[in-house]
């Protein structure tokens, strides 16, 4: 029952004119697989949606479902359920009513869809909960509806529009359970929007960043972290450390000195980020510090803190390193840092415009 | 609570009061000579008078008319109030204030003016009267209904659209549903226009269509017969307010 | 189909017959009035329907207006009142709420009759306060048009309230409460945050209860005098006369009446304007 989910070069310019919401995005969702669309709001990521649900006409490109064009077909015969961030239960309708909403719309009988939906209610652990109207549930219960009602629908394709989005954390924890359940009994094609890295880690198989419209990284979300393509891919996955400078025959110049990178990246102007979990802070004295520095500022995150170093020099770079858990660093305390060569990465430096260059976007998976 | 608030409220509520008290007692007088308090005779004398005035059959005229008006200024306004609460209508300010424009111009006015066009083009009387309160009644149906759509979310036909619902379909099972207690609204307040209608129905329908506010003008601009008079005034008020009450119901219990 | 030819399409069917209508009926009244369309005789511009009529039209109109503005000032103040005692935080009234929702689908014709009954010199309140007709104030077709304010006063009291209780019960208790913990007393609460709150509503209420009246034709001829006649009940006296050659005249009247109803929306519109740009 599910599908292969193919996009490609959409583009959505929502008024002639204006800039494009989204520009020539492309991406592939195999069948049975789950891909999150991440980025920051009003990245264009809700227009993958609609454009994938036949809500709104794509400006150029195509939506393919098992290699079938879908140019022309009205959202009701995609066969694509959605889920969006506001649950959208019929208010008119009971609950067991809202889960029957599509068996009814396809004809099924009134009775064989009301048990149906009980069946799907159960999915979602609220059986029982059929008779009631659909305005007298919780935040959480009501997504857990709008839910069974997507998954009732059969599609060959769910669309999850920051579905958890406005839950709080035990219950957002309690429904990625719940979806990776379900993914593993009913095996659907997922494609998932949020602007959450941690609900992406948590619900799918891999990520395409989106911001400003445009494609930035598509891939596993590991690869991203440790490569990421872009400034704009390393911030949103909460990379902090960017340092300016220039590549030479294989080694970064900057504030931090000459740092060997780990493969073949054109020479050129670049930005060298790291993530804080790859830097490992060591005494000021030792000989493998790449360089060394001062702890300007300590962030505590739960049982780890994280130290900004600050390391000297005419423009004064920052360094985040994450230090083991339980370690203590107060502020002013001079380090050394290691930065391991297999994380360093180099991407481009943000231009006059905030997308990067496709032809440059390649060096960082050198 | 303060003396002062008690008295004031038992004011107004004798101030909304007051004028329906006479209407309920000489209803049911048959006899009530000044300077009595109360009637001396209960009775339905009344009654049989308004009813041989042709009570019957002008409540019948008015409820068609009723139910007429509001079966067209209800879709026609629902579908003007819909296009409307969207950004979709070329100049939408200009087509809004047409729209309501018969709220502002004097109903006499526009019969008057209308009327000899009527003539002239030789439409039927019943049909002039029609189409005239049906465009007084589409200010209110357009702006209950615009109100109701701006505030409905379009997420909702969205979501029954992914689910498999046609277009057609979403609408039917989704949207009308959802904005069941604005239509009703209107479509009450349009019945309204169409009930209780007296100048148009005189100046466009020339004496022809008898409709109960005809027949209360008649008697009460006569003297003597007090009780037809509350009868008759009762029998145009009873109607609506049953259904105001029954629509109340309604919109409570969704 | 574009969104922007769909919504043409819906909002078409309400427009047309309300422009037809509105649009032939005021040039079918203008060209009336001017003489061009006569029902008899010969078509010719002239002024003569506005001669005739001028005398009783200026009387008229300051009449109408007159009534009007007594009923709306009557209408806003206990309208206000009504309001205010339906939507108070402590202790409000449904009961004043609901009489004043039940008293909308009274028709004025059957106000007026009501009326009738109620303040005639042998009503109901003379009887019940014991005064003799003789000694009775002429409240109906009298001098002062008492009957016919108080009928629009009484119904449109009731809408004013309904609408001016809507906007407060929806905004001005926990903007009340606010206040209230800021330290206003009950009387700043009303001066600062419940008048300022329902001013616009009020003011559009009130500007709807004018224009109303101003066209208002059955309160006044079942209830006023003879002569002089309000704008309506003279347009409708020279409509339906036997002497076909005054129809122009009624036209004037309409077309006076059209206008004068067309200036008051626009002025209270730049009123209601400035209003809502104080907040």
């Amino acid at each position: 029952m599910s599908a292969a989910l193919d996009l490609e070069g959409l583009t959505r310019v929502h008024a002639s004119g204006s800039a494009p919401a989204l520009d020539g995005f492309t991406l592939d969702v195999p069948a049975g697989s789950c891909v999150a669309v991440l980025g920051p709001s009003g990245s264009g990521k809700s227009t993958v949606l609609r454009l994938t649900a036949g809500l709104d006409e794509p400006t150029a490109g195509s939506v393919r479902l098992d290699g079938r064009d879908l140019a022309g077909v009205p959202p009701e015969r995609r066969g694509m359920a959605m889920v969006f961030q506001r649950p959208l239960l019929f208010p008119h309708l009971s609950v067991r009513d809202n889960v029957a909403f599509a068996d009814r719309v396809r004809g099924v009988p009134r009775r064989r869809a009301r048990e149906r939906a009980e069946e799907y209610l159960g999915l979602v652990q609220l059986a029982g909960y059929g008779d009631r109207p659909a305005r007298a549930l919780s935040g959480g219960q009501e997504q857990r509806v709008a839910l069974a009602r997507a998954l009732a629908a059969e599609p060959r394709v769910l669309l999850l529009d920051e579905p958890f989005s406005a839950l709080d954390t035990a219950l957002r924890a309690e429904m990625h359970d719940l979806l990776a359940d379900l993914r593993l009994r009913l095996d659907p094609t997922v494609l998932l929007v949020t602007h959450d890295p941690a609900e992406a880690d948590a619900l799918a198989d891999a990520v395409a960043v989106l911001d400003g419209g445009r494609l930035q990284q598509a891939g596993p979300l590991g690869e991203l972290y440790a490569r990421p393509a872009s400034l704009a891919v390393s911030r949103l996955l909460g990379g902090r450390t960017e340092v300016p400078g220039t590549v030479r025959d294989g080694v970064h110049t900057s504030a931090l000195g000459p740092l060997a990178l780990p493969g073949p990246v054109p020479d050129g102007p670049g930005v060298l980020v790291v993530r804080p979990e790859a830097v490992r802070v060591t005494a000021p004295g030792d000989p493998a510090a790449d360089v060394t520095g001062t702890v300007v500022r300590v962030r505590r995150r739960g049982l780890r803190a994280l130290v900004v170093v600050q390391v000297p020099g005419p423009v004064g770079t920052a360094v985040e390193a994450e230090l083991a858990a339980g370690e203590e660093l107060p502020a002013g305390r001079p380090v050394g840092l290691v930065l391991p060569v297999g994380a360093r990465t180099v991407v481009p430096p943000a231009g006059p415009a905030s997308a990067p260059d496709p032809a440059r976007s390649a060096i960082s998976h050198g | 609570m303060a003396l002062g608030t008690r008295l004031g409220r038992a004011a107004l509520a004798v101030w909304l009061l007051l004028p329906l008290v006479p209407l309920v007692l000489w209803a049911a007088a048959d006899r009530w000579t000044a300077p009595a308090v109360l009637p001396q005779a209960w009775g339905t004398a009344g009654l049989r008078d308004a009813v041989d005035s042709g009570a019957g059959t002008a409540s019948l005229r008015s409820t068609v008319l009723g139910l007429v008006v509001a079966a067209l200024a209800t879709p026609l306004g629902a579908m003007a109030g819909r296009a409307l609460a969207g950004s979709g209508v070329p100049a939408g300010g200009a087509v809004l204030a047409a729209l309501l424009s018969p709220l502002v111009l004097p109903p006499f006015a526009v019969a008057l003016g209308l009327d000899v066009l009527l003539l002239r083009l030789r439409v039927p009387a019943s049909v002039g009267v029609v189409l005239l309160l049906t465009v007084a009644a589409l200010p209110y149906t357009t702006v209950l209904m615009r109100t109701a759509y701006a505030a409905h979310d379009p997420g909702f036909e969205e979501e029954a659209r992914t689910l498999g619902a046609t277009a057609r379909r979403a609408v039917l099972a989704v949207q009308l549903p959802m904005l069941a207690p604005a239509l009703a609204g209107a479509a009450f307040l349009a019945f309204l226009v169409g009930w209780s209608d007296y100048v148009v129905t005189l100046l466009v329908g020339g004496g022809q269509l008898v409709t109960l506010p005809l027949l209360v003008a008649s008697a009460a601009s006569s003297v003597g017969n007090e009780a037809q008079v509350a009868v008759l005034s009762l029998g145009s008020v009873l109607p609506p307010l049953a259904l105001l009450v029954a629509v109340g119901l309604l919109g409570r219990r969704r | 189909m574009t969104p922007r030819r769909r919504a043409v399409l819906l909002v078409l069917p309400a427009l047309v017959p309300v422009a037809a209508v509105v649009g032939a009926a005021l040039v079918s009244a203008v060209l009336l009035s001017l003489g061009l369309t006569p029902l008899v005789g010969r078509p010719e511009l002239s002024l003569d329907a506005w001669r005739a009529a001028a005398g009783d039209l200026g009387t008229a109109t300051r009449l109408s207006l007159g009534i009007a503005a007594a009923s709306t000032v009557l209408a806003a103040a206990v309208g206000l009142a009504l309001a205010l005692a339906a939507t108070a935080a402590v202790r409000r009234s449904r009961l004043l709420g609901a009489l004043a929702a039940l008293t909308i689908p009274v028709p004025h014709l059957v106000g007026a009759a009501a009326m009738g009954l109620l303040l005639a010199d042998t009503g109901v309140l003379a009887r019940w306060l014991g005064v003799s007709p003789d000694a009775w104030p002429s409240l109906v077709g009298g001098p002062w048009w008492v009957a016919v304010v108080a009928e629009y006063a009484w119904k449109e009291s009731a809408f004013v309230a309904l609408v001016v209780g809507g906007v407060l019960a929806s905004r001005a208790r926990s903007y009340g409460e606010t206040a209230a913990l800021l330290g206003a007393g009950r009387w700043a609460r009303f001066r600062f945050v419940t008048l300022p709150l329902a001013a616009p509503a009020l003011g559009g209420a009130s500007a709807v209860t004018f224009v109303y009246t101003l066209g208002s034709y059955e309160v006044a001829a079942l209830l006023g005098r003879p002569y002089p006649e309000p704008l309506p009940v003279m347009a409708v006296r020279l409509a339906g006369s036997i002497d076909l050659a005054v129809r122009p005249q009624a036209a004037a009247v309409a077309v006076t009446t059209a206008v004068l109803a067309l200036a008051v929306v626009l002025l209270a519109l730049r009123a209601l304007r400035r209003l809502s740009a104080w907040h």
